[in-house]
């Protein structure tokens, strides 16, 4: 039941009902965090079906947006319009509609790389330095991204971080900071040496752990087996 | 015979008969003093260890050839480098087979081949191997100078680290080798503060030592995180990575924003991985301002996990051989299909099957023995 309202409020809504009134209010007040409808039924005291009629005309009365969050069960908030999403609901810079923005962080990983390997040895400031020299993205990242960002190359095992000694190749930076060097010998994205149990079949089979001299899964009876040896 | 005694291929055969005193009531009370709690299980372990000992030959006889019957004590000149005593006890069955020795006119002694020594030198080998993959040819030559130099005294197998050489010895050393003949004084200086980094040289004090530790160990993570790689992915991978190099527990949330992994796929990685023994997980519950939350911390114990993957490899190792017994029978059977289409596939198995299981027994010597 929605009567139209002839003079418009405070905020200067017009058209909005008491209820739709009431609903974002409470959501206005939640600001950059945004609320979730499961919430907004607890705090206050309106039949759901009422609330989600509320929050549908909110929506397409552009007063309120959904946001999508990065947290376990993929729900979404709801957000007065005025506000900008917080990074702990949307994950900052590397996420987008509450998915990682893998296509991003992979550029931005190679192009770290780029630069390290440019100057062989680099610290976090150069590496930062350089990334904003190329405008390589549209949006300034922070020294904290950028550290993000090369030790996730650390992870990948592309990139190893160092301490420098001052001397040889460390000349130029001062002793005992912390600096990234490329790794081996191999390009951008070549995979690490593959280890002997990891070559064979039985080294990457979920079933190793059933798997028995004469029982059902067997070397004998392997399928991985079979596919492997079929000259 | 005197290159392989050089070398130390070869060594004297313990005693047949080896004869135990008992101990000295000093050695008694020191012993009940330093070991107060498995009483038992230490003198098993002592008594087998005493006859053990007791049978080996001592050190400066061990790779000694005797061209006369007289004491071992003057002949010094064909062993490698002088050994310091190791005890009491060791020196009291010195001249108790030294008169077992000395005792007959025609003194036989018998020989064989002394495995830790081959154990030590794949070991070394398998150090090299790993250096190689990582820094250029002036470093790989330099450590291998470093293990020739220091190789006859290193006391065990698993030396953690070897005896520290200064600049100068070390110079020496590689321009004895092949390789190292041309290479200068600062090439192998710029050499060691390469091989510093990563640490596979300890710089202490003007002399350097090699970490063997170190070595051996990033080489069996690098076994284990291949497996990693290849059985569970790259996102596994490097959460694997990011709990194997921290000390400590880490949440599930953090270790997905470490490792740029979705939050909603991290429970479910680390989850496997936890079943297949590859990780530890202890929960920790919070109660928070309404409700309680339950937080899930994730370790990697690389104690436990190496015995684990040694484990897997074993199995893998009996799977490869019972494989081989299969093809070979099975070819028997395989009578609809040309004969030298058969011998040509079974030639590839065979060698795809063998190698393999090379292969695997260099990896478990590696978890194993070094």
């Amino acid at each position: 039941m929605s009567a139209k309202r002839k003079r418009p409020g405070p905020a200067a809504d017009p058209g909005v009902t008491e209820h739709e009134k009431t609903v974002h209010d409470v959501i206005r007040s939640k600001k950059d965090m945004g609320v979730s409808q499961w919430d907004l039924k607890r705090e206050i005291n309106i039949a759901e079906n009422i609330i989600t009629k509320c929050i549908k005309s909110l929506v397409s009365k552009s007063l309120v947006k959904e946001v999508k969050i990065i947290q376990n069960r993929g729900r979404k908030h709801y957000m007065s319009v005025e506000f900008e999403p917080s990074s702990e609901i949307t994950g900052g810079a590397w996420y987008v509609e509450g998915s990682l923005d893998t296509e991003f962080i992979n550029v931005l990983k190679e192009q770290c790389w780029r630069k390290i390997y440019a100057v062989k040895v680099a610290t976090l400031e150069g590496i930062a330095d350089a990334i904003k020299r190329s405008n390589v993205c549209q949006i300034e990242l922070t020294k904290q991204q950028v550290e993000e960002i090369v030790k996730a190359l650390v992870l990948d095992n592309e990139v190893m971080e160092v301490k420098s000694t001052g001397t040889g190749e460390f000349a130029s930076i001062p002793v005992g900071k912390v600096c990234y060097k490329c790794i081996g010998k191999r390009g951008y994205g070549g995979e690490p040496k593959l280890g002997a149990l990891a070559s064979i079949p039985c080294g990457v089979c979920p079933q190793i752990s059933r798997c028995t001299p004469d029982g059902i899964i067997s070397p004998n009876t392997c399928a991985y087996y079979q596919k492997w040896l079929d000259f | 015979m005197i290159k392989l005694l050089n070398a130390r291929f070869v060594e004297r055969c313990p005693a047949s008969e080896p004869v135990l005193t008992n101990p000295t009531k000093q050695e008694l009370s020191a012993r009940k003093r330093a070991a107060k709690y498995a009483k038992i299980l230490e003198e098993q372990e002592t008594l087998e260890q005493r006859v053990v000992e007791a049978a080996a030959p001592p050190e400066a006889l061990r790779f000694l050839l005797l061209t006369q019957t007289e004491p071992a004590a003057e002949g010094k000149d064909e062993t490698s480098s002088p050994i310091v005593a190791p005890g009491e006890k060791r020196k009291h069955d010195a001249l108790e087979s030294g008169t077992e020795y000395g005792a007959t006119d025609e003194p036989v002694v018998l020989w064989r081949a002394n495995f830790e020594e081959f154990i030590r030198r794949l070991r070394h080998k398998a150090c090299i191997e790993n250096v190689k993959t990582r820094l250029d040819d002036g470093a790989v030559t330099v450590l291998k100078a470093m293990l020739e130099a220091t190789r006859s005294t290193e006391k065990k197998v698993k030396t953690e680290n070897s005896v520290p050489l200064s600049l100068s010895s070390i110079y020496e050393e590689v321009i004895k080798s092949e390789d190292g003949r041309n290479i200068t004084f600062d090439r192998v200086r710029a050499s060691l503060i390469q091989l510093s980094c990563p640490p596979f040289v300890i710089a202490a004090n003007e002399s350097y030592s090699i970490d063997f530790k170190k070595i051996i160990e990033m080489a069996q993570n690098e076994e284990v995180e291949s497996i990693v790689l290849k059985r569970y992915g790259k996102d596994a991978y490097r959460m694997f990575r990011l709990l194997s190099n921290s000390s400590h527990l880490l949440e599930t949330d953090k270790i997905a924003d470490a490792a740029f992994v979705e939050k909603k796929e991290t429970p479910k990685i680390l989850y496997k991985l936890w079943k297949d023994d590859y990780l530890q997980m202890e929960k920790l519950q919070v109660t928070g301002a309404k409700r309680l939350t339950q937080f899930l911390l994730w370790k990697v114990n690389k104690k436990l996990l190496r015995e684990h993957v040694l484990d897997e490899m074993f199995h893998a190792s009996l799977n490869l051989s019972q494989r081989v017994a299969f093809e070979l029978e099975q070819e028997q059977e395989l009578l609809n299909i040309p004969r030298d289409k058969r011998l040509s596939r079974l030639r590839k198995v065979r060698l795809l099957l063998e190698s393999s299981q090379m292969k695997l027994d260099d990896a478990i010597m590696l978890f194993h023995d070094f």
